[in-house]
């Protein structure tokens, strides 16, 4: 942070420095041309210079050689023998014209107005071709010496630039209109072609960057959350920088996995690898790839959701496309400083709504006085007696009172903050322009002594080599480092089981987590149930990461309407990850430890042709792009394990075991290679015919099977160019048909290996993996979308909207068809499957209101997605995805129904639906059914943006519908007797209502222990819980301080904004959790949740800095 | 001109781009395994041997066997589904370890014989291979019944969904394949290179495929006696175990990543060492008959309080000290240990210790700490002396096998010496003399003769930590008589369970199969009684 301060100022005072530069300059060039000499005065003065491109002198072969010289003298020396001359006027501008064009020097006064009749002060005033100029005053006024040949250019951000020619007036009044949104945007297509947003024929949505820093999630995926129709977003509750699951209309695939879509950063794809996540069997979340783009850098997000807009990336862009644009610097601008700093505040929300009537124990009896033992018992159980305030004897043998204690568990979770300092230099000439930021993160979690540190630097630089060349280089590098991801799901060192506490535990008295002898303080009988401190302050998963995300690329300009580009995007992750079981822990006293050291490479070669041509002049228009991308991608790494147990206690290190057990080290690659077109046809601009075609093959493939061609068509009419309807800017349909393939999830998945396992006791052993059965005869899968969809604009844009009505199915999907292990294997990869989305996306946007200080401008998006799961496998077996630790539930794929669903065990009924009570008077579970999908059908959100003079109100309320929870936060509180459902009949017992299994009303009375455990063990359909939400996510109110204002400070601009996210749940259906919970990003472990992070509330600030140019 | 340029342009870049896979093959081969002809398929049977020998040890019999069978006994929360027949922990976890690791296993074995099949060469690694799988499907069919036999491990062929095979014909076919296989072994051939058992003595394999085959013929004893007496006799005639030195035993290899189940449980586990204790039934019976291997398989913990009785050090195994603790008792709850009968105290909490608290288990007796937490001990498989306490057996029903009375003296004697086999430096020693005065002090009596005979098996197979084994000789022979525990909320109705369930997962990978074997067997719980179990 203070290397940030110390950078920016010391580059500021260059800045001022160069105003002061002296007049005189020392030039020694041979063989040079008069543009350079005019390029070297610029930088060693503050002179600027005016002249027209034909009307310089041409000789190619100039020799300078001056020490010292005033500049005219210099001018004198070079135009003496030409027909040109010069002119310098009072603002240190020169002019250079022919002898016999007279040049006068003109004094241009005006006033700029906005559309209103407004006065705009702060407007740029420029002499086209120069970087000289004015701005206007608080009124508007303007005042600037120019020559009377000159165009000024009149440019405010938000505002369409105008040119006006000076010819010879002296009063040039302007009015700036406000730049019509949206209307004529050029938006960026896949493999980062530029296109006209209104001709394109598919649905494409771009985030800007303020709606993605405004608040900083520590994964910048999350920020786009409620913003973009058909996209759902879903995070995971394992801390700072956590992985998401992102999905674009609906469940994309069958063998999704985490369903990320294809993250594309500057044109070319980057890794964005889940690298491990929490199962059943619990574990921390390591997060993604785009976890780690610093939000600070993007300029904007476009999400390219159809197949049609996606299909030039062939196979991985079944799950979708997104676009990420950095920062760049601009051409012939000045020396700029940027800085932004952002602070952020975490809260736990407690959504915990548990019982605090009876506390620990068992059967209705409170734990034995004086017994410790007893206590440690049911340390998170609460089958006690009433809660009376008496003496108990906890489990560390200590006295306290036997009541319930309030807000136990905000407690234990501290005050997390984020805070993020960005500085960003731009700058650029003629011939180049470059921008380079430093950024640097500092996360601490709410989990204790658990954070994320990132730094990031980003340099985006762009050339012109010669008039046709343009070269330009993008790399961002990146150190990440996480302390103490946190364990999830199960017990086993995971901070979370503070969440199971008997109401009369103190959380306190678990504190420090270990005894004198370092061993773990256990609270439980149930060793696997780690102390949350001890998890916490004990536990070691620490992560660390440099990456650096690089594309180079070449453009050659053959003439105006052909090109050639080469591109080469390289990715490069070095990982290493240490895990640490302590000494002294419960279930382990031994201790463990393990560290991985990995590779992750993504590499894409490609070379694009363009031509753009009218083939029927002002008829019909050829746009076509040819090209072809060669990609290599792999993983590889090594692992290594300490044996047996630390020699020295205490001591962490992989010196410290009598032996270390080195995995074979893990080695993947893969590597595909592909040819692709994409061909618009225009009619007059309004009606747009689009083609695209692509041909990958697969290296993941067999042989005879390696190829698949795809191709996509659209088509775009804009009817508003053809009909004019009174109110109506822009009128749209469009329609597309698309399609794409995939290829398996793994490498060397189509052959039979054998592999030797460690030598027992110098014996060799062999095995072959079990987890999957090869498949000999896999072939890409294809993906088919048929999109519909219409544009409107009205009344200036004051309203739009854009509707989308698609379809997508695929077909051979190659997914693992799970096996029992009696048949030899685990799964087996079955190219039989198919699944289905048909859904609408609707987008409605304007600004209702607009005067000259306020304006509010509303974004309505909503979407529906119904999905169904066509085929599994040849039977249609229904397919088991995840569960969770109960193991009484799990979800999967069930053929005919939406996926993932949860598949529970209601009560036993009989004919007419009564409950089926056993002899004891126990519930009893039926079989399992499916309850419901853990993808919401419906979901969307509503932005709002409040201008008012320079102050910004905005929030973002989001919404989630028809989805299903699979909850082990609702099996655990009633096992262990936290949740409210858990109290009838707690002094007298349960008679179920229901009948024996003779048909007669069932009598028994059981124990509400006793009842209430089978209960949870056997009727899961308690623990489906209903996922809909509605949420006020995210607000912030800003106030942009007036330029007038700033004017004696050497900034240009200062933005100040209060943020919160996470602020309000409004609605939920879901008793003790946050229905967005969750330990996993990955589609089959979607709606199960437990065990995890609670949810946060945040809040913040942020302040932007621009510095004078 | 131009477009000429640009059309070269085209195909040069079409063809290098999509044209040039010629490495492909390469790129999409793993460097890290091998294929079918390069492996060697030997390798196969001691993955197999560790899988099978190794998976049977740890919590799949701790949490639910040894407290069925009353050889332990504990207090812990996890083990409830033993000791009470109440779940605890998340049982479904660990019912379905037995299934998943033997399985496992076989998939093994069978795709070593698929290698080496029609190869004359390699006719003894296929033999051993076929009694491999025998012994493994045994403990999968005894522990739930009817069970993928005959296609199981075939889905390389197309067999997703093996059928379940009626336990009575994976019997039958398991006795004819086993008879088969045993007769072929030459032990003039070459003998399996990869062997854990016998380091390739293919006459040693030939005794354990003879005592295989009687172990499997006396588990017919109640439901079908003459296919019983037939291989009964074929083992005898055959040539069975014929000394300790046969005993099939895979010792554990910590350092290479294989460490001891059991030993491992425990070790990593201070709740279950301080918790889990043998049991009343085993060591009130040993005591009266006054086993000299008491001292050796049990020890009390040494010094008072929690902490003393979770320390991973020898206790004090002086036989007169020795107290069995009986099942069904909690710690706190409706069935405190304190409220047991003849309840020996809690050894009080060490002042000395912070936080330390009385250890209410701490007087009972546990396992030995220099035996049974050894990771590098080793788990035994089939013995001698089994052996030879079934050739009594069933010589005792006038099979011609032998003299009864002499079988059992020398399994006595033969499972007193076995002892020492539990680790590679022998701990558990009974004094030669103190053996063969118990030898000659308990001699087969015609009148209690299966008592005897089967109170033997029961103290054998607990003390060798088989517990698998001996809940299915108690489930045959009906010795021990156990009393069941009374407990709230028992998944079986207050009897002993007799069966394991399947794996839950089996609803969604073998449907059809699960609803054959409960037309067949019945209902998929702990009660219903697999076939040869009358």
């Amino acid at each position: 942070m203070k290397l940030i301060v110390i950078f920016t100022v010391v580059l500021n005072l260059q800045c001022l420095a160069n105003v002061y530069s002296q007049e005189k300059v020392t030039i020694n060039l041979k063989s040079t041309d008069f543009k350079k000499v005019i390029s070297s005065i610029q930088k060693q003065t503050n002179y600027h210079f005016v002249f027209s491109e034909r009307k310089i002198p041409t000789d190619k072969n100039l020799s300078v050689n001056v020490q010292n010289l005033e500049v005219p003298k210099v001018l004198d020396q070079l135009l003496a023998n030409t027909n040109f001359t010069y002119t310098v006027l009072d603002n240190n501008l020169i002019v250079i014209t022919s002898k016999d064009e007279v040049v006068s020097n003109v004094v241009v006064k005006g006033t700029v107005h906005d559309a209103n009749g407004q006065p705009l002060p702060g407007v740029s005033i420029r002499v086209k071709g120069t970087s000289a100029g004015t701005q206007s005053d608080m009124n508007g006024n303007y005042s600037i010496n120019v020559p009377d040949n000159a165009t000024l250019v009149f440019s405010f951000l938000g505002y369409d630039t105008q040119e006006v020619v000076v010819a010879g007036k002296t009063t040039i009044n302007v009015t700036l209109s406000e730049a019509a949104k949206n209307l004529n945007e050029v938006v960026v297509t896949a493999l980062g072609i530029k296109k006209e947003e209104r001709k394109i024929g598919y649905s494409a949505t771009t985030v800007g960057a303020d709606d993605l820093n405004k608040v900083k999630e520590t994964n910048v995926a999350s920020s786009l959350e409620g913003r973009v129709a058909g996209l759902q977003i879903s995070g995971t509750n394992g801390g700072p920088g956590s992985s998401v699951r992102v999905m674009l209309r609906g469940v994309p695939s069958l063998s999704s996995g985490t369903s990320s879509p294809l993250f594309i950063i500057n044109g070319v794809p980057m890794d964005n690898t889940q690298r491990g996540a929490s199962g059943e069997w619990g574990g921390a979340d390591m997060g993604d790839g785009i976890a780690n783009i610093n939000p600070d850098d993007i300029e904007s997000m476009t999400v390219l959701k159809g197949q049609a807009a996606s299909a030039l990336y062939g196979s991985r862009a079944a799950n979708g496309v997104i676009m990420i644009t950095t920062k760049s610097g601009k051409k012939n601008t000045n020396f700029g400083v940027e800085y932004s700093t952002n602070y952020q505040m975490d809260k736990v929300r407690n959504d915990l709504d548990y019982q605090n009537i009876y506390g620990q124990g068992k059967l209705g009896q409170k734990p034995k006085d004086g017994d410790a033992g007893d206590a440690m018992n049911d340390g998170s159980e609460a089958w006690g007696a009433r809660l009376d305030g008496s003496p108990l004897t906890q489990f560390n043998g200590k006295i306290y009172p036997y009541s319930a204690v309030p807000n136990n568990i905000l407690s234990f979770y501290r005050t997390g903050h984020t805070f993020s300092n960005t500085v960003a230099f731009t700058g650029g000439g003629d011939h180049g322009a470059f921008r380079f930021s430093v950024s640097d993160l500092n996360n601490a979690a709410v989990v204790p002594n658990s954070g994320l540190d990132r730094k990031s630097f980003n340099l985006n630089t762009t050339q012109s080599v010669t008039s046709k060349l343009d070269v330009s280089l993008v790399a961002n590098y990146i150190v990440d480092n996480e302390n103490n991801r946190t364990g999830l799901s199960d017990g086993p060192g995971n901070p979370n089981n503070v969440l199971f506490l008997s109401p009369n535990e103190d959380q306190r008295i678990l504190a420090p987590g270990y005894g004198a002898n370092g061993v773990e303080t256990q609270f439980t009988d149930d060793n696997y149930v780690t102390n949350p401190y001890f998890a916490a302050y004990k536990f070691v998963t620490n992560t660390s990461r440099e990456r650096l995300i690089t594309t180079a690329s070449a453009k050659y300009n053959f003439t105006s309407w052909l090109y050639a580009q080469l591109r080469e995007g390289y990715d490069v992750i070095n990982d290493k990850r240490i895990d640490i079981t302590p000494t002294g822990t419960g279930y382990n006293a031994a201790g463990s430890m393990d560290q991985n050291n990995g590779k992750i490479t993504e590499q894409n070669t490609d070379i694009l042709i363009g031509a753009k041509h009218d083939l029927v002049k002002d008829l019909l228009n050829l746009d076509l792009t040819v090209g072809g991308n060669i990609r290599k991608a792999g993983d590889e790494g090594t692992r290594i394990s300490g044996q047996n147990n630390f020699i020295i206690p205490y001591f962490y290190s992989l010196s410290n075991f009598s032996g270390r057990n080195a995995d074979v080290p893990y080695f993947h690659q893969r590597e595909t290679h592909s040819a692709y077109y994409t061909a618009d046809f225009g009619i007059k601009d309004y009606l747009i015919l689009s083609t695209t075609g692509r041909y990958d093959t697969y290296s993941t493939l067999p042989a005879n099977n390696r190829g698949i061609f795809t191709p996509s068509v659209s088509g775009s009419f804009i009817f508003s160019d053809l009909y004019h309807i009174n109110g109506l800017d822009f009128g749209k349909v469009r329609l597309s048909y698309s399609q794409t393939s995939g290829e398996p999830g793994n490498p060397y998945a189509d052959a039979i290996y054998y592999s030797l396992s460690n030598s027992i006791n110098g014996v060799p052993a062999a095995a072959y993996n079990h987890d999957q059965l090869p498949n000999l005869f896999l072939k890409p899968y294809t993906l088919t979308e048929i999109e519909a969809g219409t544009e409107m604009k009205f009344w200036g844009n004051r309203f739009g909207f854009d509707i989308a009505y698609f379809t997508r199915k695929t077909e051979h999907e190659i997914f693992t068809a799970g096996l029992d292990i009696s048949s030899g294997y685990w799964g087996r990869y079955v190219p039989t499957g198919s699944i289905q989305n048909r859904g609408v996306e609707i987008e409605v946007h304007g600004t209702p209101v607009k005067t000259s200080d306020f304006s509010w401008t509303p974004a309505f998006n909503f979407t529906y997605v119904q999905n169904k799961v066509l085929k599994t496998d040849a039977n249609n077996t229904t397919s088991g995805l995840g569960t969770y630790r109960p193991f009484n539930a799990n979800t999967a794929w069930v053929v005919g129904m939406s996926g993932p669903q949860i598949m529970a065990s209601d009560y036993v009924r009989n004919a007419s639906g009564q409950i089926v009570f056993d002899a004891q008077g126990l519930p009893q579970g039926a079989p399992r059914t499916p309850m419901g999908s853990t993808v919401p059908k419906v979901y969307g959100g509503f932005n709002n943006d409040f201008n008012y003079k320079g102050f910004n109100l905005s929030f973002l309320i989001d919404y989630r519908y028809g989805n299903k929870i699979l909850s082990a936060t609702s099996y655990y509180s009633i096992l262990r007797g936290l949740n409210k459902i858990t109290l009838p009949g707690r002094e007298t017992g349960v008679v179920g209502q229901g009948v024996d299994p003779n048909g007669a009303p069932n009598t028994v009375n059981v124990p509400a222990e006793t009842y209430y455990q089978k209960l949870a063990r056997q009727v899961s359909s308690l623990d489906v819980l209903d996922g809909s939400f509605i949420k006020l996510r995210q607000v912030s109110f800003g106030y942009t301080i007036p330029r007038t204002i700033l004017s004696g400070t050497p900034f240009s601009s200062i933005n100040v904004s209060l943020v919160g996210r996470n602020l309000w749940t409004i609605m939920k259906r879901s008793d003790n959790i946050d229905p967005e919970s969750g330990f996993s990003p990955n589609v089959a472990y979607a709606g199960i949740e437990g065990t995890s992070v609670p949810a946060v509330r945040t809040f913040g600030f942020s302040v932007n800095f621009k510095f004078k140019n | 001109m131009k477009k000429r340029y640009i059309y070269s342009c085209l195909v040069l870049g079409a063809t290098l781009f999509a044209g040039c896979t010629k490495n492909f093959d390469n790129i999409n081969t793993d460097p890290n395994q091998t294929t079918a002809a390069l492996i060697n398929p030997n390798f196969f049977m001691a993955q197999a041997q560790m899988e099978f020998a190794n998976g049977s040890s740890g919590y799949r019999q701790l949490l639910f066997q040894s407290c069925w069978i009353q050889g332990l006994a504990s207090t812990e929360g996890y083990y409830t589904n033993g000791d009470k027949y109440v779940y605890g922990g998340s049982p479904q976890t660990y019912t379905n370890m037995i299934w998943n690791d033997d399985y496992s296993a076989e998939g093994r074995i069978y795709e070593m014989k698929n290698l080496i099949k029609g190869n004359a060469a390699y006719s003894n690694l296929d033999n051993c291979g076929t009694i491999l799988q025998v012994l493994i499907q045994q403990q999968i069919t005894d522990q739930y019944g009817d069970s993928p036999y005959s296609q199981a491990s075939q889905a390389k062929s197309g067999i997703f969904t093996p059928a379940f095979d009626k336990t009575q014909a994976i019997y039958t076919n398991m006795l004819s394949q086993l008879a088969t296989a045993t007769a072929a072994l030459d032990a003039s051939k070459p003998g399996p290179t990869s062997d854990l058992f016998y380091k390739g003595n293919v006459a040693q394999w030939k005794k354990l495929g003879y005592s295989l085959m009687l172990r499997l013929a006396m588990r017919l004893t109640k439901v079908d006696a003459a296919t019983a007496q037939k291989y009964a006799e074929m083992a005898y005639s055959g040539g069975a175990m014929s000394s300790a030195a046969d005993d099939a035993k895979v010792f554990s290899d910590n350092a290479d990543n294989y460490p001891n189940n059991a030993a491992n449980t425990f070790l990593n586990n201070v709740p279950d060492w301080q918790g889990v204790r043998w049991g009343n039934t085993l060591i009130s019976f040993m005591q009266s008959n006054s086993d000299p291997r008491i001292s050796a398989v049990a020890e009390v913990a040494i010094g008072n309080g929690l902490t003393a009785n979770g320390l991973y050090v020898p206790g004090d195994n002086t036989a007169s000290k020795q107290v069995g603790m009986p099942n069904g008792y909690d710690l706190g709850g409706s069935h405190d240990i304190s409220t047991a009968p003849g309840y020996p105290g809690a050894t009080p909490a060490d002042p000395s210790v912070s936080g330390d608290a009385p250890a209410e288990q701490g007087k009972y007796s546990r396992p030995r700490f220099a035996v049974y937490l050894d990771r590098n001990g080793s788990n035994i498989v089939l013995t001698y002396g089994e052996t030879e306490l079934l050739f009594a057996e069933a010589a005792s029903n006038g099979w011609a096998t032998g003299v009864a009375a002499t079988h059992y003296a020398n399994a006595l004697a033969a499972d007193m010496q076995a002892l020492a086999e539990l680790n590679s430096t022998p701990q558990a020693v009974v004094d030669p003399a103190a053996i063969t005065a118990y030898v000659a002090a308990h001699p087969l009596t015609p009148a209690t003769a299966l008592q005897q005979i089967n109170m033997e098996y029961y103290v054998q197979a607990c003390t060798t930590f088989q517990f698998i084994e001996a809940w299915n000789n108690w489930k045959r022979s009906g010795f021990p008589v156990l009393t069941p525990v009374v407990y709230p909320g028992q998944f079986t109705n207050g009897s002993i369970p007799r069966r394991v369930t399947y794996p839950v997962s089996l609803a969604q990978t073998n449907p059809s199969g699960l609803a054959a074997a409960a037309a067949d067997q019945g209902a998929d719980n702990f009660m219903t009684k697999v076939w040869w179990d009358k």
